[in-house]
């Protein structure tokens, strides 16, 4: 299976760096989906989630608030200024990631229709998890 | 029985500059380990953001992409004046740090005036600063105590200054300087050409399509992500900097206690054998008294 490799990184640290399936960006011209073998692309990134699809078929989401990503045939790079990731090992720590990823969003987008739209997908994301 | 009293003088000083140093090596310890932990985070992103723009450079460079005539990419041949940026400690006592900046801001003078190019100095921090001017060589810009409390702000308001010359025309290449941090007892020189950006040497970049641009209207994009690439590269070479002077300053700081130490054990030595001696000169006298006696 081809894979596309993806790193998120902020000024505090990498957040993400793995082979993924493919991964859904919140774009500042609209949300879009990248695939193995996409063109080039730079593009900016406005506040929103990051849905990313892992290997195993399972999805992890990150939060970001403002960045770039730069995209190429084989690999996604994207610089944020601030992202937080949804994990966890038990339902507190992962609840507590969710409360930061908002409080995130919340700070930094100025429209309350944006906000509302990114913490609406991160509802509905886990809720396909199951947590 | 002077001579005595002055070493025992001398030991007790030669201890007070041990505690000294010993009480300097323990802060310094204490703040590396702070600016080493600020340097590794950051690390990963000043690497990606770099990583990110020659690539960008080489597509744009290779395929004009979209039109875009952006002159931080232009690598001319024919440079006429160059601003060096670089950063050195505001406080000294620890060791060859600065120095070895200053060395290589001279070395880059040198080079480009024999190709008669005017060299322009932004300098960061005390210490760099009081070298070139007891030189006689003019500085264009001072800036003390960012060094010491390296902020983003700061960070960006220094090399936005560098930049803005850069893009009306006035200078045709940056060059940052800065003594990095390699590991705990190690420093190394980093000199990073801030523009124009270089393209990634050697090695071809895998991708070969056209690369697209989002927003496509206008270069936005570009010069937003250009000026983070400035600021943080700048930052990143305050925070690196600062993490290597502390860590100059603990092997410093040892070494110097550890000459103290030997200073006071050879000191030590030579005050027993002149108790020695005058205790021996003392018996002989009274010794040949009473043979005198007899």
């Amino acid at each position: 299976m081809e894979t596309l490799r993806l790193e998120i990184v902020t000024p505090e640290g990498q957040i993400f760096a793995n082979n993924v399936k493919s991964v859904t960006l919140p774009g500042s011209e609209g949300e879009f989906g990248v695939l193995p073998h996409h063109a080039s692309l730079v593009s900016l990134l406005k506040t929103g989630v990051i849905d990313i699809e892992l290997t195993n078929g399972e999805h992890e989401i990150v939060a970001v608030d403002w960045g770039h990503a730069e995209i190429d045939e084989t690999k996604v790079t994207i610089l944020a200024d601030g992202a937080v990731a949804i994990v966890g090992e038990n339902e507190s720590e992962i609840a507590k990631s969710i409360e930061s990823a908002k409080k995130l969003i919340d700070s930094m987008s100025d429209s309350d229709v944006a906000i509302a739209m990114a913490e609406a997908k991160i509802d509905n994301i886990l809720k396909s998890k199951k947590y | 029985m002077a001579n005595l009293k002055e070493i025992k003088r001398k030991i007790k000083s030669v201890e007070n500059t041990k505690k000294t140093t010993r009480a300097m090596k323990l802060v310094s310890t204490a703040k590396l380990k702070r600016a080493e932990l600020a340097a590794k985070k950051s690390r990963v992103y000043a690497e990606k953001i770099n990583e990110v723009l020659s690539d960008i450079s080489h597509k744009i460079n290779k395929y004009k992409v979209g039109g875009i005539d952006s002159h931080y990419f232009d690598i001319k041949n024919d440079i006429e004046k160059v601003d060096i940026v670089f950063v050195t400690a505001d406080k000294g006592l620890c060791g060859g740090f600065n120095i070895q900046t200053i060395k290589q801001v001279q070395t880059l003078m040198k080079k480009y005036k024999d190709k008669k190019v005017k060299v322009r100095l932004r300098a960061i921090g005390r210490k760099g600063i009081d070298f070139f001017k007891f030189q006689g060589i003019e500085l264009l810009t001072n800036n003390v105590g960012v060094s010491s409390s390296p902020t983003y702000e700061k960070a960006s308001e220094i090399i936005n200054e560098a930049i803005s010359d850069f893009e009306n025309g006035v200078t045709d290449k940056v060059i940052l300087v800065h003594n990095g941090y390699k590991n705990m007892i190690s420093q190394e020189l980093r000199v990073v050409d801030v523009v124009p950006i270089e393209e990634p040497d050697g090695k071809e970049s895998e991708s070969l399509s056209m690369m697209e641009l989002e927003p496509a209207e206008d270069e936005t994009i570009l010069n937003s992500l250009m000026k983070k690439y400035f600021e943080y590269n700048m930052y990143y070479a305050l925070i690196d900097s600062l993490a290597a002077e502390h860590s100059a300053r603990m092997q410093a700081m040892e070494n110097a206690t550890n000459n103290a130490s030997e200073r006071v054990h050879k000191l030590t030595l030579a005050y027993n054998k002149a108790r020695q001696e005058s205790i021996t000169t003392e018996l002989i006298e009274i010794i040949s008294g009473v043979e005198s006696m007899k």
